[in-house]
């Protein structure tokens, strides 16, 4: 049998599928974008590393959630034993929860970063507005993901962080009828302590609610840059 | 076979690249794929346990009793008991006994709560440090508060000095 020729891939799989879907004329019109000279300094670089961050979170945590057990009942709990179970024993678990760790304390440092370069450049201004909305929304929703992930594990460093954490948002004073704080506080721990329904909801926080909310955002966020253009510099 | 002469260099090229992608994206997939493979479950397998005891046993005196231990990935199993141990309990050393040109093996574990034994040399007899309980170098008690005898283990001498008992290995895998 002779060896297919590229053309031959073509007529087969590529010429099949477009003949079906239009895929090469969608995938061409999306990667074939000019950038301009000005874009190419390395502070435009770090909105790209978010993403990429952001990739890498979303795919080392569906494997994390491959082992890890949302139970915080029990001496030791399942949370705790399962955390443990994928940094001990599951073939390179270490690694897949090493990266999420560390891809996630990175991407803190990339949203700071390409921030910085967006108010530097000037690239909130009009018509970009709407841009720099979804933007500080998208860098408050890393930021609950980084306070509702660092309860998962759920040893002593994660449960006393989290009793700071909704002290301070329990802290507003009580106005009239309504004691702000107090609900605030309930909301969060999901009951009158903090306990295995703490966990149970920001597990589900995590895991379901942010990456719905950040994925949606991020594609807004990408539609909104090819609808204005990269800005120019000042 | 034999090198087509009719492959482009653009054929060739092409696989070549295609080769060198795929290559990349297995070696990016196959910590994954290593990851969801599920670690084996802990386990132990019944096994005659070599243990080695602190003096060669051939050297072991009439009336004299001398220690030995199981290895770190394995344990030895009570062939009987009474008080704290049970037939089947764990016990992770003994002691090989030479009484009346008899040979005796007994597990280290006091039957009131389960605290290692000494043997007294001096008094040919064995000592509880916790609750000071005696046993004789047959292993009945001489003075409580332990109310059974020492357990015994199974094991057969080795013409090197050595013992196989019977007990467990732990098998690899994830606890």
């Amino acid at each position: 049998m002779a060896i297919p020729t590229p053309r031959d891939v073509q007529l087969a799989v590529v010429d099949w599928l477009d003949s079906r879907f239009p895929f090469t004329e969608v995938v061409d019109e999306s990667l074939t974008q000019r950038v301009p000279n000005y874009a190419n300094a390395f502070y435009y670089c770090f909105g790209g590393m978010v993403f990429i961050l952001i990739v890498l979170q979303i795919v080392t945590g569906i494997f994390l959630a491959f082992y890890y057990v949302p139970d915080g009942a029990g001496n030791p709990a399942p949370a705790y034993t399962s955390v443990n179970f994928i940094m001990n024993h599951v073939y390179l678990g270490w690694l897949i929860r090493g990266i999420h760790f560390w891809s996630a304390n990175l991407l803190i440092v990339m949203v700071v970063l390409h921030m910085a370069r967006v108010y530097w450049t000037g690239s909130y201004r009009a018509p970009r507005e709407l841009n720099w909305m979804v933007g500080v929304t998208m860098m408050f929703l890393v930021l609950v993901f980084s306070l509702t992930g660092y309860l998962l594990p759920w040893d002593t460093k994660a449960y006393w962080a989290t009793s700071v954490t909704i002290k301070i948002a329990g802290s507003p004073p009580v106005i009239g009828p309504i004691d702000i704080g107090g609900w605030t506080k309930l909301l969060l721990q999901g009951g009158p302590v903090e306990g295995p329904e703490t966990l149970q909801r920001f597990f589900a926080i995590h895991v379901f609610l942010l990456p719905a909310l950040i994925i949606v955002l991020m594609y807004v966020h990408f539609r909104l840059i090819r609808e204005h253009g990269i800005s120019e510099p000042l | 076979m034999g090198v087509d002469p009719n492959v482009s260099r653009r054929t060739f090229l092409t696989w070549y690249m295609a080769g060198l992608m795929t290559a990349t994206l297995v070696a990016g997939l196959a910590p994954i794929l290593v990851y969801v493979w599920p670690p084996a479950p802990p386990g132990q397998k019944n096994a005659k346990v070599k243990a080695t005891p602190d003096t060669p046993l051939s050297d072991l005196q009439e009336n004299d009793a001398v220690r030995f231990k199981s290895p770190d990935n394995a344990g030895f199993y009570m062939q009987d008991g009474g008080g704290d141990n049970s037939k089947g309990d764990i016990a992770y050393s003994g002691y090989a006994v030479k009484a009346g040109s008899q040979t005796l093996f007994f597990a280290v574990n006091c039957s009131h709560l389960g605290c290692s034994i000494n043997w007294v040399k001096d008094k040919t007899r064995f000592e509880c440090p916790c609750h000071g309980s005696r046993f004789s170098i047959q292993g009945q008690v001489i003075h409580g508060p332990a109310a059974f005898p020492l357990s015994h283990l199974k094991a057969e001498t080795q013409p090197d000095g050595t013992l196989l008992v019977d007990g467990f290995i732990q098998t690899p895998g994830a606890s």
